[in-house]
């Protein structure tokens, strides 16, 4: 259990990926704010910093895994969620290294790490025109409402997933 | 130390060149998905359409909640429809009975508007708002393929993007782009022809389709419906696409458009049903001749 909680977790987030629609109020579109869930990433945020230890690499293998997912089922382009989040995982994992990790560091992780990862897929989505949007309504429009929104979504999986993380990662690295 | 330095490095340029690779392979136009992204859909699509279910049947129950509030009002205007309907439904028995009788004595039995309905559940839509992308529980194996027009009883939404074994994604009407246009007539009032043209694509700001006429009408009303015209080769004739807003000249002040509004709710979409049009185009004759 120890060894698929993770995986199976992400799997099933990936899934409910697809009804992210329902949970953002219609009144968001009609201001003309685009929002998006970014839950399989919080959760491998999650995993980043409460399961992984500083020698093993789980978080990032999982980050290209689901987001090569993520790209095949819900984008026509292959290879932009992948990128940026295996490479966002990278800089997470080199940070816990230096950082003492407690719920406002997590709180200060989050937020840095889902600005790169939504300017980077921005950045790329832009580079090969699936949007024309300039950046500063970009910020407005977008960044603003994903954090806010994505913030939610990271209390809520710090209240569900933080303690069950940290016991299997005890379980699967440390009692041998 | 160096040595460390030039192997990060290396790894940022593999990742870029995977980047970029990954992306012009998809981004290339092409005719079937690759074994391997079809059976990633298929997987991520079945376990969706069995675990999503719920969530669907718990947001109906709201929905009709909802709508049984307006249940009265509604009852009492669709009580005026029904006494008009009583009479168009004979007019057009009649004129069904005439086309056919007419038809079997010109021997034609293929027809521009004739098509195969294939009915499919939307079972997911994308996360990522720019692609207004929706996959469907219908795939090849049920006769779904590429290009193929998806309309609801209102109207037309979208047509096939790619097709997997047992899911397709739908591509909606507000990401088309000048890239899949779609041929239309717009009924003239007052003459027998029908004004043609095309879609050119979406407005954002508008939430509205841009038409484009091929001609310059005068005489075009507003709130006059938008049919697609069979012409461009892969819709059938006749599906609903919305109604005229507006018709101005484009910034140059050369062609005449129009902004249309799209009959159909692609917000809220469930049961959606797939065109097979049964009339072959002349590519697909021209590749039947081939083998």
């Amino acid at each position: 259990m120890s060894r698929l909680f993770p995986l199976l977790m992400l799997f099933v987030l990936i899934i409910f990926q697809g009804i992210n629609f329902l949970f953002i109020p219609n009144s968001f579109e009609a201001n003309g704010f685009i929002v998006t869930i970014h839950g399989v990433f919080i959760f491998l945020i999650m995993i980043a910093l409460y399961y992984d230890e500083e020698t093993s690499y789980y978080s990032f293998l999982y980050a290209i895994i689901s987001g090569l997912v993520l790209d095949i089922v819900y984008s026509p382009v292959i290879g932009v969620y992948m990128f940026s989040y295996a490479v966002v995982m990278y800089v997470v994992h080199h940070l816990r290294k230096v950082l003492h990790v407690n719920f406002y560091v997590a709180s200060f992780v989050f937020f840095l790490s889902i600005t790169l990862v939504d300017v980077i897929i921005y950045w790329v989505y832009q580079l090969i025109g699936v949007t024309a949007l300039h950046l500063q309504s970009y910020i407005e429009q977008r960044l603003l409402m994903t954090l806010a929104i994505n913030y939610v979504v990271f209390l809520i999986q710090f209240v569900l997933f933080k303690r069950l993380l940290a016991r299997y990662s005890f379980e699967r690295f440390e009692q041998k | 130390m160096s040595f460390f330095r030039r192997k990060r490095l290396f790894t940022i340029l593999i990742s870029l060149i995977i980047l970029v690779g990954l992306i012009g392979f998809s981004l290339r136009d092409r005719e079937e998905l690759s074994s391997v992204e079809e059976f990633i859909q298929d997987t991520v699509g079945s376990f969706q359409n069995v675990l999503l279910r719920p969530v669907y049947y718990v947001r109906d129950i709201v929905g009709n909640i909802d709508e049984m509030k307006h249940v009265y009002e509604e009852n009492q205007q669709l009580k005026e429809n029904l006494s008009t309907y009583q009479q168009k439904l004979y007019e057009v028995q009649e004129l069904t009975k005439e086309n056919e009788a007419l038809q079997a004595v010109l021997d034609k039995t293929e027809a521009l508007t004739d098509y195969q309905p294939i009915q499919a559940t939307v079972i997911a839509r994308s996360p990522e708002q720019w692609f207004n992308q929706v996959t469907i529980n219908k795939g090849k194996q049920h006769g779904v393929e590429k290009d193929m027009a998806v309309i609801t009883a209102s109207g037309m939404i979208g047509k096939i993007q790619s097709s997997a074994q047992f899911t397709s994604t739908v591509l909606l009407l507000n990401g088309f782009d000048r890239s899949n246009r779609i041929s239309v007539n717009v009924d003239l009032p007052e003459t027998d022809s029908d004004a043609k043209g095309f879609i050119l694509g979406y407005d954002d700001a508008r939430e509205q389709l841009l038409l484009e006429f091929t001609d310059s009408y005068e005489d075009i009303a507003l709130e006059t419906t938008v049919f697609s015209s069979g012409l461009g080769g892969v819709f059938p004739k006749g599906l609903e696409i919305g109604s005229i807003e507006e018709v101005t000249t484009d910034q140059y002040g050369l062609t005449q458009i129009a902004y249309v509004k799209l009959s159909a709710d692609i917000k809220e979409l469930n049961h959606v049903i797939v065109v097979d049009r049964l009339l072959t185009s002349i590519d697909e004759v021209e590749e039947s001749g081939d083998e």
